[in-house]
């Protein structure tokens, strides 16, 4: 019988995509599949043990200037209420952020006919997270912010 | 041996996508998939400075052909790169990039936001298709 790994990497090479797989807990069944569309590595985790469950991840880098800036995950947090149904996890001391959509479509056939507009939703999510996290309009707030006080004597 | 299309086959590998080639007397041509939908990239024996990437879809039977002709021409005046281009008696719409280059070497680092564009502009059209069509029950 195929595994619920192999089904989804097959499809995925139907698609035209080049896919890695690799076990992460081989006791447990679980595998990690890469692969790339748009120049942005996806992976998609499978669980043989729970075949109707599936993970859909994808990790952004975050510019070396923004990353010292503090509010990045309450930007995440603030993106998440936009996004509900995909999770943003900080990761490598905060220089990058991972998106993750749990999938539960109940088989991997049902997984496979809507994969790429999760595929699209992650991306989609983690996009507007990058513009949120790049956007410098908060320091002009700050700016401002300042200046208000500065111009009511208080500083 | 390398010819006119070893760098899109080196943008393809960038890309991690699989690829075929169907070369004849007349052109290079290779073939692929991105996402489920097939793609072409096309030179010419006669003509090394030209390149095209495209795709073709077949247009929905219910389509009508002047509809889809006025959605190719707002695109084409709209789009950067991409000519969307008809072919009536086929019932097919082609989506072409068409680039003059010293080289496809040119193309490789541009080769995923030509492919973006593809992608878009098809999806537009098939957007504004379904926009353009009657709703049930009106008029």
């Amino acid at each position: 019988m195929t595994s619920i790994r192999d089904t989804v990497a097959r499809f995925i090479e139907s698609e035209g995509h080049r896919v890695d797989a690799s076990p992460l807990d081989e006791a447990e069944g679980v595998s990690e599949l890469l692969f790339r569309t748009r120049g942005q590595v996806f992976s998609v985790t499978t669980f043989e043990k729970n075949p109707g469950a599936f993970t859909i991840s994808t990790a952004y880098e975050i510019p070396d200037w923004a990353r010292e800036r503090g509010q990045n995950v309450e930007t995440l947090a603030r993106v998440n209420d936009e996004f509900p149904d995909i999770a943003f996890l900080m990761a490598h001391d905060d220089g990058l952020f991972i998106t993750t959509s749990d999938e539960t479509p109940g088989s991997p056939e049902a997984f496979t006919r809507t994969f790429w507009e999760r595929v699209a939703r992650v991306r989609t999510a983690g996009a507007r997270a990058v513009e949120e996290i790049v956007d410098r309009t908060e320091s002009k707030a700050a700016a401002e912010k300042f200046i208000n006080s500065f111009m009511r004597g208080e500083q | 041996m390398s010819d006119a299309l070893t760098p899109i086959e080196g943008a393809l590998e960038d890309e991690g996508l699989f690829f075929t080639r169907d070369d004849d007397d007349d052109a290079y041509r290779v073939a692929f998939k991105s996402e489920g939908d097939r793609y072409f990239v096309v030179a010419y024996r006669d003509d090394p400075n030209f390149i095209m990437i495209g795709s073709g879809w077949t247009l929905p039977a219910e389509v009508d052909t002047f509809d889809a002709l006025d959605i190719a021409n707002v695109l084409n005046v709209r789009k950067k790169f991409v000519k969307t281009a008809l072919w009536e008696e086929e019932r097919d719409v082609l989506f072409t990039v068409e680039l003059c280059v010293n080289s496809a070497e040119e193309v490789r680092p541009n080769f995923g936001r030509l492919l973006d564009v593809l992608r878009d502009t098809a999806a537009e059209f098939f957007e504004e298709l379904r926009d353009d069509e009657p709703q049930n029950g009106s008029e």
